[in-house]
């Protein structure tokens, strides 16, 4: 039987929310020896277990707090990755968003697991308190299509409050910046329903103020843990990690500074995924769905089977979804064991 | 013979395979380890997938042609070599290149992220109007980010165009050119085979680059002659290019052996090393192998034997640098036969995805690149009178005095230069001499040699430069001595010039005011070379606007125009300045001054499309250009005279974009119209103009074309006997009117 050939996207910070409660014991990969192992760990450091974590109830300084947070959809991702059914289903490359990339580097292994837990904890806890922060603002109109005005607007705004992109994110940026900065924006950026949208917790991720994570991370990560991806990896530049010609010491020097210090084009690694690809499926991993809409945007954008608008993106999807997100249990149940 | 045997791509295919598998390699080329050289295994991986994948994309393409899928066929099979190019190479460094360029494009893609090259080819292979460099109106090696203008030529006319534009980056950097999008250690590529550097255009190329060279300019360019050994279906004697070209002087030659990896990026950095350094021409001579024939069409069993195309095929280049992978323990054979089969399903994939693409369908959207046309740049403002007058010096004062048309475009291209700190003057004799008509005297003294300056006695490096320079920000502004030289020059415009913004989608442009003194009725200076009356070479040019002044003050509001649209719209302008009428000053009287005119205000312009009108009558229209509007309006009186009624007589000034609903009501009531047409009568104007107006009015008309015979133009008395006079135009109108 022809596999069916799929790009799996990792998710990134704030994806474990209220609704994510129990959602890495609901997996059926919750017990296995990869969960098992970080759980171990966790105790070790006396740090609640993943998996207890999980059945917590949700609390926001808990669950959202870095030392949290991280592992926790680390976890999951993992988890609903090692439930794909890969008699099934081949997976051709892998790209996430933002902290997905640690997870990308891990399930296209060039991080072994244990490698890529260690990395994930020291990338969250090298900063001992916030740096700055990230808030959320919508580019689309209510097609999902990019309002080429807004965006110049808004990064022009961005540019004079001394703010940065953080994340191209479909029909959304993310905006990294020292809260005057972000307050300046949250005044004068045109509210539209709850955006502008200060995310909680988030430091200002993938701009220069992280430059001090950069140097600690070069201290603590070595250079050793990497090595060539098994399957190929699209990062944060749209840029294609080959299984073959990857360059390992690159590998190492794009994660720890540039996918730190410098804005994360998830557009862009979507666009590449769709079209240097052509995947029978986009699969997003768990925890949560709230990336979807995003990569839907990005269909739109770029025409992508004809997929044009909000509309034509729901119709495409009540027929025959493209885009798996393994966080509804619907679509979870057409690609898992 | 069975089936299987005209099957190249796949017998290539299947060898590639299995002869990986067993570990059976072609003869090693190479006696150069990784290990001693600055090369890391991963670059070269990288040049190897993507070797790997344009060969891929050769063998999905003709499958889908088979399908009626895919509608270009031409591969780079024998070629990957050019991957190194891709791969060595800068980005800003702007690439003309050779239709078998699929590896290098794969492999410069990989410099700039969130690109996404496989997709891009399919389209263009598929004519899908998502196709990002031509919008599915042609297979071209392009790309605007990747700062590769896409070539449309099969032969060699894109390298005069590629001298030109390395002639421009030192310029550019050394006038300070704002509009310069050449960065200033760039270097020019520009591929082609072994059959086309026999083409008088490639020769013109290397002529030029040559002798800028050895007068101390700087032409920065890489000449990457890619060696296959075949021109379709003619074999090249195996040692002609190294013989015709390792002597060239001021041209450096450089050999590399397009099967061997290692030796291609060892000879390719000395290229780019010594290029980028020296910014003195270089030839590098790649030679390699092609496989699968010149096209899907193409049967190669027809005009070669089974023997030698298996011997080209034992070549494979991909075989070779798989051998070096293995021996450099870069790759293993497993992971080589991996890779090769990822790729495959990954190209396939893309490839059948494109074909699900839109197609143009309407003749509007095929056309809606045919110009660039959209605000790109502002026009600066004019300059204060106070640079002006040191500029100008006492001609200054001279500026309110009626003078001829010469003196008056003269006094333009100063204004124009003034303004417009981007445009140059160029061609043959226009620096010191000022031209043959003084037309530019005194530029080269005003602006200086780096602005205005005499190019090599061939209209195809002119026309060249003029492309090359466009393509940096410049809006040049090149002479052709005598409109008869512009058909040497023919297909520079044509082929090239007025192609690229449709075939890129109105991406790249490369604006232009190219004026040609012509046309016939010269005193004294007879003979069909100097006389030529044939436009008709510029007539059916999509996208040309074609301007022909009849006298000074309208040239000058024209050429300003021209160059506007030069610069805000990328437009090519061909501006053709009738000889006969540069020292005229008289239209009806000697000393009547009446074709003598002061210089324009600086603001005043004439559209294009715009045409003017003398008189009012409603008897007779004669409609004209050029000479045969100046004999049209001495005419003019004399036909009133003899029917006691006014007549209107309308000067056409631009000859492209003619607005005929405009001119049939400018005509109207006139019913009888004469078109006074200069030029020879097969293929002129006037034939257009006649049938456009017959279609487009509701009333009958009766008109008649008042041409020069098909003759060319002979010396002495004789030489204005083939055109209209006065004396005919007079005749011709009474009888129309009479009939």
């Amino acid at each position: 039987m022809t596999k069916e050939r799929i790009v799996v996207i990792c998710p990134g910070r704030g994806t474990y929310t209220r609704e994510s409660s129990g959602y890495l014991n609901s997996s059926s990969k919750a017990s296995s020896d990869e969960i098992k192992w970080m759980d171990e760990q966790r105790i070790v450091n006396k740090l609640s277990s993943l998996t207890q974590l999980d059945l917590e109830p949700f609390k926001t300084k808990i669950h959202m707090s870095a030392i949290n947070a991280s592992p926790l959809i680390f976890a999951c991702s993992l988890a609903d990755y090692l439930s794909i059914d890969r008699n099934k289903y081949e997976v051709v490359a892998i790209t996430g968003n933002s902290m997905g990339w640690y997870t990308s580097l891990a399930l296209g292994q060039a991080i072994n697991l244990k490698n890529a837990y260690q990395l994930i904890n020291s990338m969250s806890s090298i900063l001992k308190s916030q740096v700055g922060g990230q808030i959320i603002y919508p580019i689309v109109d209510k097609s999902w299509k990019i309002d080429e005005l807004k965006r110049e607007k808004v990064l022009h705004k961005v540019k004079e409050a001394g703010a940065f992109i953080s994340i191209y994110l479909g029909g959304y940026l993310v905006i990294a910046g020292k809260q005057e900065s972000l307050d300046l924006l949250l005044k004068e950026l045109p509210p539209i329903d709850e955006y502008p949208l200060q995310l909680p917790l988030h430091s200002a991720f993938h701009s220069p103020l992280l430059s001090e994570v950069r140097d600690k991370a070069f201290s603590l990560v070595h250079k050793s843990i990497f090595g060539k991806p098994q399957i190929p990896l699209i990062d944060g530049r749209g840029y294609v990690w080959s299984p073959f010609s990857s360059n390992i010491s690159e590998l190492y020097h794009y994660t720890l500074d540039h996918q730190v210090t410098e804005a994360y084009d998830f557009t862009a690694a979507i666009k590449v995924a769709i079209k240097e690809f052509c995947p029978d499926k986009l699969v997003l991993l768990g925890p949560g769905n709230t990336l979807g809409g995003s990569i839907a945007q990005i269909l739109i954008q770029n025409n992508w089977l004809n997929i044009d608008s909000k509309k034509a993106f729901i119709e495409r999807q009540n027929k025959i979804p493209y885009l798996i997100s393994m966080g509804l249990n619907i679509q979870r149940n057409m690609i898992s064991l | 013979m069975s089936e299987n045997i005209f099957n190249r791509a796949r017998i290539i295919d299947q060898n590639f395979v299995s002869l990986v598998k067993k570990g059976e390699f072609p003869t090693f080329k190479t006696n150069q380890r990784l290990s001693e050289l600055n090369i890391s295994p991963n670059q070269l991986i990288s040049i190897f997938e993507s070797q790997v994948i344009s060969r891929h994309i050769d063998f999905k393409s003709r499958e889908l042609k088979n399908k009626g899928e895919c509608f270009y066929t031409i591969g780079s099979s024998g070629h990957e070599g050019n991957a190194v190019f891709g791969n060595i190479f800068e980005i800003h460094d702007m690439a003309f290149l050779h239709y078998r360029s699929t590896s290098f494009f794969l492999e410069r893609s990989k410099k700039l992220f969130g690109t996404t090259p496989i997709n891009d080819i399919a389209l263009s292979f598929m004519a899908s109007s998502e196709d990002p460099i031509s919008g599915g109106r042609h297979k071209v090696i392009g790309s605007k980010e990747l700062n590769i203008p896409p070539q449309t030529s099969t032969i060699a006319s894109h390298l005069p165009k590629a001298v030109g534009t390395a002639f421009s980056i030192d310029r550019a950097k050394d006038l300070k050119i704002s509009e310069r999008n050449l960065k200033d250690d760039s270097i020019i590529l520009c591929s082609f085979g072994d059959a086309s550097a026999n083409h008088a255009s490639a020769l013109s190329a290397f002529n030029t680059a040559s002798l800028v060279t050895s007068q101390g300019g700087h032409v920065p360019i890489i000449f990457i002659c890619e060696d296959n050994g075949t021109g379709i279906s003619v074999p090249t004697d195996p040692k002609w290019i190294e013989a015709n070209f390792s002597n060239r002087h001021c041209i450096e030659y450089i050999q590399t052996d397009g099967l061997d990896i290692i030796d291609l990026i060892n000879k390719t950095r000395l290229a780019e090393t010594n290029c980028r350094i020296n910014r003195n021409p270089i030839f590098l001579h790649m030679k390699t192998v092609r496989l699968m024939g010149h096209a899907g069409s193409d049967i190669e069993l027809g005009y070669k034997s089974l023997k030698d195309i298996e011997i080209e095929e034992s070549n494979d280049p991909l075989l070779h640098s798989a051998a070096i992978l293995i021996d450099s323990k870069c790759l293993t054979i497993e992971d080589i036969i991996a890779l090769y089969e990822i790729s495959r399903d990954q190209v396939k994939h893309v490839f059948e995805a494109a074909t699900r693409r839109p197609k143009l369908e309407l003749s509007k959207d095929v056309m809606s690149s045919i110009s660039a046309n959209y605000l790109q740049k502002k026009t600066p403002k004019p300059v204060t009178n106070k640079i002006r007058k040191n500029k100008f010096g006492n001609e200054f004062n001279r500026l309110g005095i009626p003078q001829n048309m010469a003196k008056l475009i003269n006094y333009a291209l100063f204004d124009i230069m003034l303004r417009y700190s981007n445009t140059l003057v160029f061609g043959q004799d226009v620096a010191e001499k000022g031209g043959v008509y003084h037309v530019t005297a005194d530029l080269w003294k005003q602006f200086g040699a780096r602005r205005v300056f005499n190019s090599p006695l061939d209209e195809t490096s002119i026309i060249g430069f003029a492309l090359g320079f466009a393509h940096n920000g410049f809006i040049p502004i090149p002479e052709i001595q005598f409109l008869a030289y512009l058909h040497n020059a023919e297909d520079q415009i044509r082929g090239e010039a007025a192609t690229l913004p449709f075939f890129s989608k109105g991406q790249f442009t490369n604006p232009m005011v190219l004026r040609v003194p012509g046309l016939a009725y010269q005193k004294g200076f007879g003979g069909h070379f100097h006389n030529d009356n044939s436009l008709s070479i510029l007539r059916d040019i999509p996208g040309l606007i074609l301007a022909v002044p009849s006298n000074g003050a309208d040239a000058v509001k024209m050429l300003r125009t021209a160059v506007r649209e030069a610069y805000e719209n990328g437009r090519i302008i061909i501006f053709i300045e009738p000889i006969a009428l540069y020292m005229t000053k008289d239209l009806h009287e000697p000393k009547d001054g009446r074709w003598e005119f002061k210089y324009p205000n600086l603001k005043e312009e004439i559209s294009i499309g715009e045409f003017s009108t003398y008189g009012s009558g409603n008897v007779l229209t004669i409609l004209s250009y050029g000479n045969g509007l100046y004999l049209s309006l001495k005419a003019q009186k004399e036909i009133e005279k003899q029917l006691n009624k006014k007549i209107k007589v309308i000067d056409l000034m631009w000859l492209s974009n003619i607005d005929y609903s405009r001119l049939v009501k400018t005509i109207n009531p006139s019913k009888n119209v004469l078109i006074v047409d200069e030029c020879r009568r097969t293929g002129c104007h006037g034939e257009g103009i006649m049938t456009n107006l017959l279609s487009y009015s509701k009333k009958p008309l009766n008109i008649l074309l008042h041409a020069a015979e098909d003759s060319f133009i002979s010396i002495g008395k004789a030489a204005t006997a083939t055109l209209p006079s006065t004396k005919s135009i007079v005749k011709n109108a009474m009888k129309l009117v009479n009939d």
